[in-house]
């Protein structure tokens, strides 16, 4: 290993977000520095001027987008924001994944994780978010989620990028003997236009990193952005459309051996009796060895080949224990949907007074509903899987995941060796949707790969374990109940809304001993922060007692509030007789964001214009993750059931990176999550899951997907996040669509148990 | 629903033994070849028949893991040139090989697997429509009667009826048995039920 | 036994029951096709037989009577397919993890057709799921290949 790693210094990039928060815990330990990951790592005539930039002797750049690919794009958002400020364009450089580092914190993730709606920028409002963001930097989460990446990364990637910039501008003075400011950057390398002289970053490279960080960053202005707002080549499209072997799945090492597991599919129970003879004989078969974490209990078996695994699991004899929930769909149900109408609530919105407000109401002025979504399964095309190597004292672990530092940490402890010694590898990801911010398919391959007498071990799940071993999306039962006032829009709304706790759901498999604190504002995420101004108006959530294991999938609380709420105001619009556009134009006036959404989507869809026999539209709005997002989608009636025709989408995001990438976001969120509205649910048999595969829990193909227009506006003055928002309006467009073209109104998903679909 | 089935078994089992016994025997009376012609309908109008035997041009799926009989996934369809192979870019040979798929809703196999001729619908059909549509040339392929006994005894993909892999119930009784009683009942005049 | 793969003889030993994904995959390591399910129901380990598209995770070894082709086999020395390169100019991938599959059955819906209408298109890609949902962009690559092959491109 080269010893410059050791003779580099580091620029410590501070965000404003961190110096505030400081005050919450403490300066010292706020601004403590992390190392630099890439210091271990540099290869020969290598060098790196912070946690971002690498820049080799032969003129190589390489660029660390620190956060998962899992299809979002984030890769080539994250490079772009560097490459911006080197002056580089995308095909100049490389990008790379990096190592697990709690350098990587994502910040952003946690700070909406506050009290506080994404409108409301109060000092507290603020002060709270900072802090939060700051709890990010110091437990170190190098995490992908929350739709966070590119708005964490957007002032830290440049500042790395114009940081090292700078450095290699004043090595280029110092070499050239001219002042700094009569140099440029152009194309990758220092240029001195009176002397016709340049050098390129790699020439510079040692000198730079010998040289001082800058004591502060001076960030291109917007105007002189050349990457940033158009839309970039995917840096990944090559790699995707030859059939690279970039994803968990397609590790390979020397020696490597194969596995699966057979996991109880009655959550938590254990084996009662087994018998792994008939299995172990199976041929090709290594080892079968048990397998038990807080995830569950169930049987790993080691193979020379996955398909060898895959026969021998299926002739493992076992039988589990007892459910310790309900053993099926309908007592599940009732659990959720008696904590909705019984179970004492904590109003996460309580504005006016909603019981004063209900008192005295007429009842031909009252509106009540229910509304019920089921449990639901991330599917990523990529089956769950994780390669480990545990070989004299260190641990390897190679796997598509959303939370590098956690499995680090987790899977040290499982393996007994030192976390400096365990290494994980995060490859590309075949589909996550919070999937893989999970660690089973980790904690899994660690405990094989302790009984591989030092060979890697690769574990490849079956689509049936992947679909019955999964951290679902909660099902979830909302009471709704609205007083309508004389001009048909809403004075007083009461919406209760429960499901179990996603919180809880996740302390129960990493930290057991600890137990959840407050409300979990994600029962009601996506109804308690709507942009809409009601009088008396109030959203009350309510863990449910399971323990079905929950987690995030695609916008989490949002993808089923995001169906409450919006279809339950369709609901209060045909009741009142107001158009629903109308009625959101009354009751998003105070947030011009949000209005000037709902009129893009609106005229865009030509939405005052009535639609056709056999043909009808229907309208939702979620404000989620940051931005606005408004949809209308048509859907015809057809002798095979009903055609989705086309839908239209209005999303502010504040400050667009990337066009291209944020429609594709766009467009992929809405069909995730008309997916799931028109087919799909997660129900339960004997303690277990019922669906399996796809031929049961399917998901929109082709032939069924609408065509899709899109806006992007920016006129919001913050940025907002992009992978989940498409998700949550996408339900309840559908729904109320087909309200406005049968008259029925369906509050359960999925909608196919009621109406046909083409 | 046990005892209903009992007495549907048993009542198959006494026209197969039936079959066995007088086959060169002479023709049956006019009740005993309607009650052929039951048996036989009970297996021409099981799923593992009539899923493929389709009126449009979508095959279906029925089964224990799928709930009420459906639409084959996947916009699987006859074929655009009605050959009843599939389309372009999603053949049924896509997926469906010589053999049944070992794998719990893996897809099951035979030799030459596609959907039936339009014309020769059975999914839905009462017995005395699919008595007729047997019956009659234009619908039939062109068949006699002994030629469509000899293609319900002798075709793989007919055969697979009744050996439809795990998972999946059979068709009743075996292909040679309804070779039989297909036999039977042409030289018994063939009658058909009346609706 | 004896396998072409991308005109390439290929030695696999191997019980004839085991799927041809999986003897691509673990004995020949070739990694292009890709697990999803295991009973033909996602497309992801899409191959072709004699340029028949069919899904390897359900195909028997034993039953592989023909010359295989996966997505490394179809590009020329210097030039990619015109579906890929299709693919690349609509930028079509996000995971990616679906899209050979995606691309094997598009070769082979464009050798039948040249000139696929939309329902053509949806005829032959329905047994290819993406949940990422690039279906659009799918459909537009494979307007743009069927053109650019049609060009001699």
């Amino acid at each position: 290993m080269s010893r410059l790693g050791k003779i580099t210094r580091r620029v410590f990039l501070l965000g404003s977000a961190a110096v505030a928060g400081g005050v919450a815990v403490g300066y010292w330990y706020v601004n403590r520095p992390y190392d630099n990951p890439l210091d271990a790592q540099l290869s020969e005539g290598e060098t790196t001027f912070n946690p971002y930039v690498k820049v080799g002797v032969d003129n190589t750049i390489t660029i660390i987008a620190p956060r998962a690919e899992m299809g979002q794009g984030i890769s080539t958002t994250l490079a772009a924001l560097v490459a911006e400020e080197l002056d580089m364009t995308l095909d100049m450089v490389r990008v790379e994944h990096g190592p697990a580092s709690h350098a990587y914190y994502n910040s952003a993730m946690l700070e909406e994780g506050g009290p506080f709606n994404f409108f409301d920028e109060g000092f507290v409002a603020d002060t709270v978010r900072s802090a939060l963001g700051t709890v990010g930097k110091v437990l170190g989460l190098q995490a992908t989620g929350g739709s966070a990446s590119t708005r964490d990364g957007f002032d830290r990637m440049r500042q790395a990028g114009a940081a090292a910039r700078m450095m290699l501008v004043d090595a280029a003075a110092a070499r050239l003997n001219v002042p700094a400011s009569e140099l440029i950057v152009e194309n990758g390398a220092v240029v001195h236009e009176a002397s016709n002289r340049s050098l390129t970053y790699g020439e510079l490279a040692l000198d730079a990193a010998k040289g001082s960080p800058p004591a502060s960053v001076e960030l291109k202005p917007r105007d002189q952005w050349k990457l940033l707002g158009k839309s970039q080549k995917r840096v990944d499209m090559l790699d995707k459309v030859t059939g690279a072997p970039i994803f968990g799945v397609d590790v390979s090492l020397p020696e490597m051996l194969f596995g699966t597991v057979l996991m109880s599919p009655v959550f938590g129970a254990k084996p009662v009796s087994q018998d792994l003879s008939r299995a172990e004989k199976m041929p090709g078969v290594v080892k079968i060895v048990p397998l038990s974490t807080t995830y569950g209990h169930g049987f790993g078996v080691i193979a020379e080949n996955t398909w060898a695994a895959f026969r021998a699991a299926e002739a493992i004899e076992v039988e589990w224990g007892q459910p310790e929930n309900p053993s099926d769909t309908e007592g599940l149900v009732e659990v959720i949907a008696d904590a909705a109408a019984r179970g004492e609530g904590s109003a996460l919105r309580d504005d006016g007074d909603v019981d004063i407000a209900f008192a005295d109401a007429p009842q031909e002025r009252v509106l009540e509903a229910e509304y019920r979504v089921p449990y639901l399964s991330h599917t990523p095309m990529e089956p769950m899987n994780a390669t480990a190597r545990l070989k004299d004292g260190v641990l390897d672990i190679w796997a598509p995941n959303q939370m590098p530092t956690l499995i680090r940490w987790f899977c040290a402890d499982l393996a007994g060796v030192p976390q400096e010694n365990t290494h994980v590898h995060t490859t590309s990801m075949g589909g996550a949707f919070g999937r893989r911010g999970e660690l089973d398919y980790a904690l899994y391959a660690t405990l094989m790969a302790k009984e591989a007498d030092g060979r890697p071990v690769k574990v490849t799940w079956t689509r049936e374990e992947d679909t019955r071993h999964d951290a679902y999306r909660p099902a979830a039962v909302g009471r709704f109940k609205a007083r309508l006032g004389e001009d048909g829009l809403p004075v007083a709304v009461d919406m209760r809304i429960a499901s179990q706790s996603i919180m809880e759901s996740i302390l129960r498999r990493w930290f057991p001993s600890m137990s959840a604190l407050g409300p979990d504002k994600t029962i009601t995420d996506g109804s308690h922060n709507q942009p809409y101004t009601i009088p008396n108006y109030r959203v009350s959530a309510i863990a449910a007692p399971l323990t079905i294991p929950v987690g995030f999938l695609r916008s989490v609380g949002c993808s089923y509030n995001g169906f409450f709420h919006e279809a339950f105001m369709d609901e209060i619009a045909a009741s009142g007789k107001v158009d629903p556009i109308e009625m959101r134009r009354q009751l998003m006036a105070d947030y011009p964001a949000a209005l000037a959404v709902v009129n893009k989507v609106a005229e865009m869809s030509r939405w005052a214009e009535p639609s056709p026999p056999g043909r009808a539209k229907g309208f939702a709005f979620t404000l989620s993750f940051g931005s606005w997002v408004g949809q209308v989608i048509e859907i015809a009636e057809t002798p095979s059931g009903i055609r989705l025709e086309k839908m239209w989408i209005a999303a502010d995001v504040g400050t667009a990176l990337d066009p291209g990438i944020i429609e594709a976001q766009l467009t992929s969120g809405a069909i995730y999550g008309l997916s799931a509205a028109m087919g799909q649910a997660v129900t339960f048999s004997g303690g277990a899951v019922e669906q399996s595969n796809f031929h049961d829990f399917d998901a929109m193909r082709m032939f069924q997907c609408p065509t899709f227009e899109v806006a992007i506006l920016e006129n919001y003055h913050r940025m907002g996040g992009v992978g989940e928002i498409g998700t949550p309006p996408a339900a309840p467009a559908l729904a109320n669509a087909i309200f406005a073209l049968t008259g029925k109104r369906i509050r359960f998903l999925p909608l196919d148990r009621e109406v046909e679909f083409a | 629903m046990s005892s209903a089935t009992t007495l549907l078994t048993a009542a198959a089992i006494s026209i197969f033994a039936l079959g066995y016994a007088s086959a060169q025997e002479p023709a049956l009376q006019p009740g005993e070849a309607l009650a052929e012609w039951a048996g036989i309908y009970a297996v021409l109008s099981h799923p593992r028949c009539a899923n493929c035997h389709v009126e449009d041009d979508r095959p279906r799926w029925s089964g224990p893991h799928y709930g009420a009989t459906r639409v084959h996934g996947f916009n699987v369809q006859r074929g655009t040139d009605g050959s009843g192979l599939g389309n372009p870019g999603l053949r049924c040979t896509t997926c469906h090989f010589e053999s049944n798929s070992k794998d719990l809703h893996g897809p099951p196999g035979a030799e030459n697997w596609h959907l039936a001729p339009a014309e020769m619908v059975w999914w839905q059909k009462s017995s005395a429509q699919i008595c007729a549509q047997i019956k009659d040339p234009t619908r039939n392929g062109g068949r006699s009667l002994e030629e469509i006994a000899r293609h319900v005894r002798d075709d793989k993909l007919v055969g697979w009826g009744w050996e439809p892999g795990a998972g999946r119930e059979p068709a009743p009784g075996s292909a040679e048995e309804t070779y039989l009683a297909l036999e039977r009942w042409a030289d018994a005049g063939a009658p058909c039920p009346v609706e | 036994m004896r396998l072409t793969v991308n005109g390439r003889p290929v030695e696999i030993e191997a019980d004839p029951e085991m799927p041809l994904l999986w003897a691509l995959r673990d004995i020949a390591g070739i990694l292009g096709p890709k697990f999803g399910c295991g009973i033909a129901a996602c497309g992801a380990c899409t191959v072709h037989v004699d340029g028949t598209p069919v899904r390897s995770c359900a195909l028997p070894l034993g039953q592989v009577n023909g010359a295989v082709t996966t997505i490394e086999g179809i590009a020329s020395e210097d030039r990619l397919h015109p579906v890929q390169q299709a693919w690349l100019e609509e930028q079509v991938a996000q995971c990616g993890y679906c899209q050979a599959g995606q691309i094997m059955t598009a070769v082979a819906l464009l050798d039948e057709i040249p000139e696929p209408t939309d329902q053509d298109i949806d005829n032959a890609m329905g047994g290819n799921l993406c949940r990422c949902g690039t279906y659009p962009k799918i459909r537009a690559a494979i307007h743009k290949a069927a053109a650019l092959k049609l060009a001699g491109l």
